[in-house]
């Protein structure tokens, strides 16, 4: 027979063997809670007026209007445009950020903690809120949305650029260094070449966020294909919202298949 | 010449890494550095060029005190020392060519160097380098797609376009095989050779260190504990060096397979 000897059991205190179920109970209670609080009226939700409306509503989304069709492509494409230069800005404008906040390139803790915090602060917007605020800013128009998706693609292009300069090989930067090139040199030469693949990357995987997003800004005013939703919502055109729909399903479906194509190329 | 009088280097957190240093390298030698693991080899080599910076005595190289260069002086320094590392270092997703091309960096304008507007003899020099160590064929590969010693050997021809008087290479075999690190070693001899380039490299291994060598260094614990013409050396001064027995793993074994 053979020895062997099992390794040794991880020491656990008393808390760290309770605490998963501790957690457990309280998300438990947590959803009993709920669910008795928000008092659901059944009886409307599968009422007869419930039923004989999507009866009505489904078949009618289901036989999309193609007379339309003209207008929902030329507000898509508004929708993408929306989204590109959006996700552009934000692609350029975040780099700064990015520099700063990686910690092997700015020595300065200062610095990299208040970049790191204010690009977390910028991600806790979504771009519906932001949108409204900008509609109010600078009124129902395109140009709205598209300072909505920049300054919220900056927060997690910001993030994602920093943490991609962290991961940089620095020998290759101190062998720069070594021959007697400059900051600069160092830049073009060591750095760019590690890092452009994977900020275009992001950028990319960005944009299809952002065309996502940028679909149903409309619907607060701030232009694309989201204000035909509302329009066609408020007089009951289920035809229209149908084709709205399959374009919004089709278009972004080919963007993600575009993307994730250039993206498995790049890096 | 390179001079070190009296240098010493205490790293921030309060490693001795030199102790009271008194070397000198004269032009063209070949100089081996052996030492256990920790012993200050790397901290020597990094010295010469500054990347390292230490904190007494004196570093002359041509008679002028390097440690107390500011910054445009130490880039023009090292412009004229060239550096070779273990893990090669190259920018991998750039092609060999612009590698070795960055060797000019230091001698070329920061516009020029960006637009890739080099001077014909720069082009030329980079080319020649590169057919100087047999690997001229691999000009526009992505340098992530050679081998190991076919890196080093880039790594060589880009320190080779800067047109050093001094070569630093720290444990630049390490990550070789044994056939492939006798050849890194012949081709850094031969240019030591050919160019008159004073060469110093670290070792770990004795049978190579006595092979390439003109001249052994041995440290301990920062300090030299020897220092003299490879014909003095044997398996008894290595011992003395490394304070114990030698064992089988110093030894690379193995010879030049070209
Ligand atoms: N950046 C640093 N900060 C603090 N201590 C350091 C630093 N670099 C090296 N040391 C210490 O200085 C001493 C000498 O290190 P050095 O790297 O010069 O040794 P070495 O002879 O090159 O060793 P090896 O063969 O493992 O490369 C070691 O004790 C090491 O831990
Ligand atoms: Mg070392």
């Amino acid at each position: 027979m053979t020895e062997f000897t099992l390794p040794p059991k991880q020491k656990k205190t008393p808390w760290q063997k309770m605490r998963p179920y501790v957690i457990g109970i309280i998300l438990l209670a947590i959803y009993i809670w709920t669910f008795t609080s928000i008092e659901i009226r059944w009886s409307r939700v599968f009422s007869q007026h419930t039923i004989e409306s999507l009866t009505r509503v489904i078949p009618q989304l289901f036989s999309p209007d193609w007379s339309a069709f003209g207008k929902v492509m030329g507000l898509m494409w508004e929708t993408l445009l929306m989204a590109y230069t959006g996700t552009l800005m934000a692609a350029i404008l975040a780099i700064p950020f990015g520099f700063f906040a990686a910690r092997n390139m700015v020595k300065n803790k200062f610095l990299n903690t208040a970049s790191k915090w204010a690009l977390n602060a910028i991600r806790a917007f979504p771009e519906l809120v932001l949108a409204l605020m900008f509609v109010a800013a600078v009124g129902p128009r395109p140009f709205a949305g598209v300072i909505a998706i920049a300054i919220g693609s900056i927060g997690m292009l910001g993030k994602l650029y920093s943490e991609v300069i962290e991961s940089i090989d620095m020998n290759v930067v101190e062998a720069l260094e070594a021959n007697g090139a400059n900051k600069i040199q160092v830049l073009f030469y060591g750095i760019i070449p590690q890092i452009i693949p994977e900020f275009l990357s992001y950028a990319i995987y960005r944009f299809e966020i952002d065309v996502r997003a940028s679909t149903i800004l409309g619907i607060i005013g701030a232009g694309g294909i989201g204000t035909l939703i509302t329009i066609a919502t408020t007089n009951r055109n289920w035809s229209e919202v149908g084709l709205i729909l399959l374009v919004i399903i089709v278009v972004v479906t080919l963007i993600d298949i575009i993307s994730a194509q250039i993206r498995k190329r790049l890096v | 010449m390179i001079e070190f009088k009296d240098v010493s280097l205490v790293y921030p957190n309060g490693t001795q890494g030199l102790k009271n240093i008194n070397i000198q390298i004269n032009p063209g030698e070949f100089v081996v550095v052996v030492g256990l693991s920790g012993a200050g080899k790397s901290t020597l080599i990094r010295s010469i060029n500054r990347l390292v910076k230490p904190t007494g005595g004196e570093l002359l190289i041509d008679n002028e005190n390097i440690l107390k260069y500011g910054s445009r002086d130490l880039r023009k320094l090292r412009t004229k020392v060239g550096m070779i590392f273990q893990n090669y270092n190259l920018v991998k997703r750039s092609s060999v060519m612009k590698n070795v091309i960055s060797g000019r960096l230091g001698h070329t304008g920061t516009l020029k160097s960006l637009f890739n507007l080099y001077p014909k003899e720069d082009q030329a020099l980079a080319y020649r380098s590169l057919q100087r160590v047999n690997i001229a064929d691999k000009l526009y590969q992505r340098s992530d797609q050679l081998s190991g010693g076919q890196q080093q050997r880039v790594a060589i021809a880009r320190v080779l376009t800067q047109q050093p008087n001094i070569i630093l290479a720290d444990e630049p075999v390490a990550s070789l095989d044994p056939p492939t690190s006798h050849q890194v070693m012949t081709y850094l001899r031969k240019v030591n050779k050919e160019d008159n380039i004073t060469t110093i490299v670290n070792l770990h291994f004795i049978d190579m260190a006595m092979e390439y060598a003109d001249r052994i260094i041995g440290m301990r614990a920062g300090e030299v504990v020897y220092d003299g013409p490879v014909s003095d050396v044997n398996e008894a001064t290595f011992e003395e060096i490394y304070g114990r027995k030698i064992r089988d793993e110093d030894r690379v074994g193995g010879s030049d397979d070209e």
